[in-house]
């Protein structure tokens, strides 16, 4: 009887500590919330860190922080909070592809050979989350991330080569209202490598997934120098790329 | 067809000639030049100094910047002349004297100012300015070492008395200019200063380039010269109020910002933020920089200040490094009238002219606009482009990028190369339209320095364009159908006498335009010390006001389409 109730106790224990994380985790993410409800970025930064560290898998946590450090403009806070998160959790791939966030949230703020740096270092953390689950959000970011640098650095190939195996997982699987991302930036790939024609090709597909999208539309509609402009407005390392992943946990199906 | 029906068919045609013909002829550029450098005599090449040792390239490319030209009338003969700078060891600088007939002659080793490229000082720029009032340019030569101050003998020669004006101390300087800070009537010297005071050329530690590529604090600063009157010099910055300034200063320009009859300054500054100081009439500047524009991370290269708008405001045009690899965008500052400035280089076109260094504003058609033209380019070599090579240099952590032994060897890699001037046309309506083409001033040089310059005094503004390692360009003005014109050369009794931060201001045609005087404005350039008016098709002045350094405020009336000599308190005088 006894023995039986120290393993029950052991088992509610065991269950209590699986469960405790999470749900502090929770009970910070509801604080940070209720904070930035009221527009208090200080206390909702540290109550979605507190959230984040209790359960640094979650994307929603870091996505949503990260929104919260730009509205701030506490990149540095981010950039520091995940730079440490990686250090104790170099495991997490969901933790470096927000450690790479980070730098990038950080680039339209930044000096012209600051945002070099930044975009390397981004870089860095998305190779490690790609090396760590090979997933589609891994894929896109570091093949979207490889296409802002400069064709003199020779880098839209191996973007091209990331959004191909983005675009495999996608195909293969359910419909996702995001999938459209893949065609523009697999499109822009092949743009930038010089390879128009099956540029137009991933645009006319996409357009065909997505017949409403108006970005597709615009590059399926322009050559030349129109067409150029249109794709080097979407990579200008001057603009704000938005990071915030909050589509993946609520795209509906089509 | 009747006879009537035909001769109303016939005049129909023509009038639809005529039209076409009119149109055509609307369309055609107004603005036209001819490069005349062999023809005139100025043809020569710009050499940057030889450095020797471990990446010694990597150090002549950081110091490739002083191809410099200077425009003075130094002997008064009514024709301007053009000193012109060199920079390797032993190389000469030109004074070219205006032969008067669109030729010219170098008398730089007869008038004795050839010199300046000793083993260790490298010339860097130049400025024509009359240190002693005695109405006859002086010449000082700004050096990677100390300066050289001739002064003007009158007699085609001069005369070398740096070592007893006072002017001793080292300095990377790379950009100087002269006006009155504190209005006594002496044109004192400000030096935009590069690298940190050490000699290059007798290196004890390597570590002499930036220590941030946006926000770099180690450069040379400025330093400023108060003129004692007595033919001396004396180092203010710091009482002045300008020795905070650390960064890698490529130029400095100054203009009357808040028209409060002051001269305040404005501090381009390479690999990080510019600053914007305001004159508080007391020998002290105040920093203004964090309210007026803002702290920026770009590359500046050059200070030019005109009201480009005609609002009675001057504004400021800084180039920055713009190309594949590095998007920053020029700044033209639009002065708001209430200590703030907006850039709005993007909304005026002016934002992207490559790797840029010079520009000028001048009225290039004499329509009452002033245009701008912007030289660039940092190395035209092989097909082979650097930049690749530079990405490891800056994205290594912990790489010590101050000492040029970590960065890659250039050898005969392009570096944002051969790329075209341009040529803004100003429209009269806010924004500008590149005419560089059809100007004919599109070349492909590493451009450095701007001179404006009325060759031969037909009031239609001329350009002299100064290149790293290259030749010289000279372009006459050739545009036809120009506008009226008014050129102003300003003598002052009180004031200094080059009118340094004079200010005139010109009604006619119902626009109204001001000019200020300036000092060397604008990066390895100093342009000529006429204010120069377009006027349009306007045929009178309607009301023509200088308000002179020492406060004076006179109105005077002067001839259309010649050039007019003006003395404080006395009017036109003859010359």
């Amino acid at each position: 009887m006894i023995r039986t109730l120290s393993y029950s106790l052991f088992a509610f224990l065991f269950v209590c500590l699986l469960c405790s994380p999470t749900r502090a985790a929770d009970s910070d993410y509801q604080q940070a919330m209720k904070a930035l409800g009221s527009n208090d970025f200080v206390n909702a930064l540290h109550y979605f860190e507190s959230a984040i560290t209790d359960d640094p898998d979650n994307l929603m946590y870091s996505s949503e922080y990260r929104q919260v450090a730009i509205k701030s403009k506490d990149f540095d806070r981010s950039v520091s909070f995940f730079e440490k998160l990686a250090t104790t959790k170099p495991q997490s791939a969901n933790v470096h592809l927000n450690f790479g966030f980070a730098y990038v949230d950080k680039i339209p703020v930044a000096g012209s050979i600051t945002q070099v740096i930044l975009a390397n270092k981004a870089l860095t953390e998305f190779t490690k989350a790609v090396e760590l689950e090979p997933n589609w959000i891994n894929l896109y970011t570091r093949g979207m991330s490889y296409l802002f640098w400069p064709k003199i650095f020779n880098r839209a190939p191996m973007g091209v080569a990331d959004l191909e195996k983005a675009m495999k997982i996608q195909v293969a699987g359910p419909k996702k209202n995001y999938y459209v991302k893949t065609y523009l930036a697999l499109g822009d790939g092949y743009w930038k490598t010089d390879q128009l024609e099956k540029a137009r090709a991933v645009w006319q597909e996409g357009l065909k997934q997505f017949p409403d999208n108006q970005q597709l539309k615009a590059r399926v509609d322009h050559q030349g120098d129109d067409l150029q402009k249109i794709i080097e407005a979407n990579l200008d390392p001057n603009k704000r790329v938005d990071t915030d992943l909050r589509e993946l946990w609520t795209s509906s199906q089509n | 067809m009747d006879k009537f029906s035909k001769l109303k068919a016939l005049l129909l045609s023509l009038l639809l000639l005529t039209q076409t013909f009119a149109a055509a002829q609307s369309s055609q550029p107004a603005i036209r030049f001819e490069e005349i450098g062999v023809k005139a005599g100025v043809r020569v090449q710009h050499h940057t100094r030889t450095f020797h040792g471990k990446n010694a390239d990597v150090l002549h490319m950081f110091t490739s910047g002083g191809a410099a030209v200077a425009v003075g009338d130094y002997d008064n003969d009514g024709f301007e002349d053009i000193f012109i700078t060199d920079s390797d060891a032993g190389k000469p600088n030109h004074l070219f004297h205006n032969n008067g007939d669109l030729t010219f002659t170098d008398v730089a080793v007869k008038a004795g100012v050839a010199g300046g490229n000793d083993p260790l000082s490298v010339v860097s720029d130049a400025l024509w300015f009359d240190y002693d009032n005695d109405g006859k340019l002086d010449l000082l030569i700004a050096r990677f070492g100390t300066p050289i101050l001739y002064h003007n003998e009158g007699n085609g020669k001069f005369k070398d008395v740096t070592a007893t004006s006072g002017l001793n101390k080292f300095g990377n300087s790379i950009a100087v200019i002269a006006f009155d800070y504190d209005n006594d009537g002496y044109l004192d010297l400000l030096f935009g200063n590069y690298f940190k005071p050490v000699n290059l050329l007798d290196l004890k530690d390597p570590h002499v380039l930036p220590n941030d590529l946006d926000n770099a604090t180690n450069g040379g600063g400025v330093t400023l010269w108060h003129n004692t009157g007595k033919g001396t010099f004396e180092e203010v910055t710091q009482k002045a109020g300008l020795a905070n300034v650390t960064g890698w200063v490529l130029d400095v320009g100054h203009g009357d910002l808040n028209n409060d009859g002051l001269q305040d300054i404005y501090i381009a500054c390479d690999y990080g933020t510019d600053h914007v100081f305001l004159n508080n009439g007391n020998g002290t500047f105040r920093e203004i920089t964090e309210k007026a524009t803002g702290w920026d991370t770009k590359k500046g290269m050059n200070v030019d200040i005109a009201d480009y708008d005609n609002d009675g405001w001057l504004d400021i045009y800084v180039t920055n490094i713009t190309d594949e690899y590095m998007k920053e965008c020029n700044m033209l500052w639009h002065n708001n009238a209430d200590g703030t400035f907006t850039d709005i280089s993007r909304e005026t076109g002016t934002c992207d002219t490559g790797w840029g260094w010079a520009a000028k504003f001048a009225d290039l058609d004499n329509d009452g606009w002033q245009d701008l033209f912007v030289v660039n380019g940092l190395r035209s070599a092989g097909p082979e482009s650097y930049v690749p090579l530079i990405l490891p240099v800056i994205t290594t952590p912990g790489l010590d990028i101050t000492d040029p032994g970590n960065w890659p060897s250039i050898g005969n890699r392009t570096w944002s190369g051969y790329q075209k001037k341009r040529l803004f046309r100003n429209l009269a309506n806010g924004t500008f339209k590149e005419i560089s083409a059809e100007a004919g001033v599109d070349n492909q040089f590493d451009g450095r320095g701007i001179g404006v310059i009325d060759l031969d005094n037909d009031g239609k503004l001329d350009l002299v364009q100064t290149n790293a390692d290259q030749p010289l360009l000279l372009f006459h003005n050739i545009s036809e159908h120009t506008g009226n014109w008014i050129e102003l050369k300003l003598i002052g009794t009180k004031s200094n006498r080059d009118a340094i931060g004079a200010r005139v201001k010109v009604t006619a045609g119902g626009l109204t335009q001001i000019r200020e005087v300036d000092g060397g404005n604008g990066y390895a350039g100093e342009s000529t010390r006429r204010i120069h008016f377009g006027l349009g098709s306007a045929n009178t002045i309607n009301h023509l006001e200088i308000r002179w350094p020492s406060g004076r405020v006179e109105s005077v009336s002067v001839p259309l389409n010649h050039v007019s000599y003006i003395e404080e308190g006395h009017g036109v005088v003859q010359r």
